[in-house]
């Protein structure tokens, strides 16, 4: 099971809040493969909703990914799309996270972010192999949790 | 998997809507985005062909805050039915915390309820997914309809495991909360252990 204790968080959105500034991007996303949003850069400008561009993002990662072994490529390393006025760059890290910048096009441009990211990967690489370790030396972080029985219905009008 | 921030307090959790297809699963799921308070639901996506046939997903995030301090989401997901979707299926039940299986009561689709269910278990073996430790819910769905297989019939095909299943009516709502319900209660206690 995947989890960030608070220091590692910080560490993580500190990372990819100095990775968006560099890189003048929009934001800067980590996602896992199964869609889940790890992480962001501080980017309070950035209005979407996350999360569902977080669920999107693996979604179409997965299948291009499927599309490249499908081609008799052995893996997909990173992609492009672009707006008209936005340029979306995604990069798949240690084969198991997503990482997504999106930027302005007249602000930066992906070379400007490849470059910037590069500088980043391993920073980014080490930090997620610490995190991995420490959930591998905890038995178990769920005693830690007390999710009673939640009534779901006050979540329905 | 679930995944868990300690710093910001949140808890995800990734449930599938698998099933054959027009066996009514995004019909379940647009039917909780529809009831649930906007301050509980972000954006649904749909991703479907111009016939509202699913094409590759549909996604709805539920927030439930104040679980003794944690928020904990659900992130609902349905496959695309139909056959020719098979490889779309699969990527979406990578990470699963838990599966509704909805099925088409009616008899002419019981061979397309036993076909998907045996997809199903064949993507969750190449994922190494235990289905036996596997939250799994089934849903006996379009009760409303003439022909339709008896439940004891749906119950002894499907549901092998011996899991909680319910009848429903979705598009009119009924059986749909229950089947939520339960597989979110089959997650949480899932993720206490
Ligand atoms: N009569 C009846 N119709 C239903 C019921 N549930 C869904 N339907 C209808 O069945 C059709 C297909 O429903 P969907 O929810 O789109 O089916 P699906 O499982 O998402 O189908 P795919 O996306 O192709 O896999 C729609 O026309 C629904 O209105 C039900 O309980 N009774
Ligand atoms: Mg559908």
């Amino acid at each position: 099971m995947l989890s960030l204790r608070p220091e590692e968080d910080e560490k993580l959105r500190k990372l990819l809040t100095e990775l968006n500034k560099e890189s003048k991007s929009k934001i800067v996303l980590l996602i896992d493969k199964s869609g889940q949003l790890i992480s962001r850069s501080e980017s309070p400008a950035f209005s979407s909703d996350d999360i569902t561009f977080a669920s999107l993002t693996a979604g179409n990662v997965a299948a291009s990914e499927a599309l490249s072994k499908l081609l008799g490529d052995k893996s997909l390393n990173h992609m492009f799309t672009e707006t008209e006025e936005e340029g979306i760059y995604m990069i798949l890290i240690e084969g198991k996270y997503i990482l997504v910048s999106i930027f302005d096009k007249n602000l930066s441009n992906l070379g400007i972010v490849r470059v910037k990211i590069k500088k980043y990967y391993k920073k980014l690489v080490e930090l997620l192999n610490q995190i991995e370790d420490r959930i591998k030396r905890e038995s178990s972080v769920t005693e830690q949790i007390d999710v009673e029985d939640i009534d779901l219905d006050t979540l329905f009008e | 998997m679930p995944f868990i921030n300690f710093a910001t307090k949140e808890i995800n959790c990734k449930i599938v809507y698998y099933g054959p297809g027009l066996s009514g699963k995004t019909t379940n799921i647009k039917w909780i985005y529809d009831h649930i308070k906007p301050e509980n639901k972000g954006e649904m996506i749909t991703l479907a062909t111009e016939t509202e046939r699913t094409l590759f997903f549909d996604f709805v995030p539920i927030e439930v805050s104040n679980v003794k301090g944690f928020k904990v989401r659900f992130h609902l997901y349905t496959t695309p039915g139909q056959i020719i979707y098979q490889a779309s299926r699969k990527l979406i039940l990578k990470g699963v915390d838990g599966v509704v299986f909805v099925a088409d009561s009616q008899e002419e689709r019981h061979d397309a309820n036993l076909d998907t269910l045996d997809d199903m278990v064949e993507n969750l073996k190449e994922y190494d997914i235990d289905i036996e430790e596997l939250p799994l819910v089934f849903q006996y769905n379009k009760r409303d309809l003439p022909n339709i297989l008896p439940v004891e019939v749906l119950r002894k095909d499907l549901n092998r495991w011996d899991r909680p299943d319910f009848e429903a009516v979705a598009t009119k709502g009924i059986g749909v909360l229950e089947t939520f319900k339960e597989i979110t209660r089959q997650v949480l206690k899932k993720l206490k252990k």
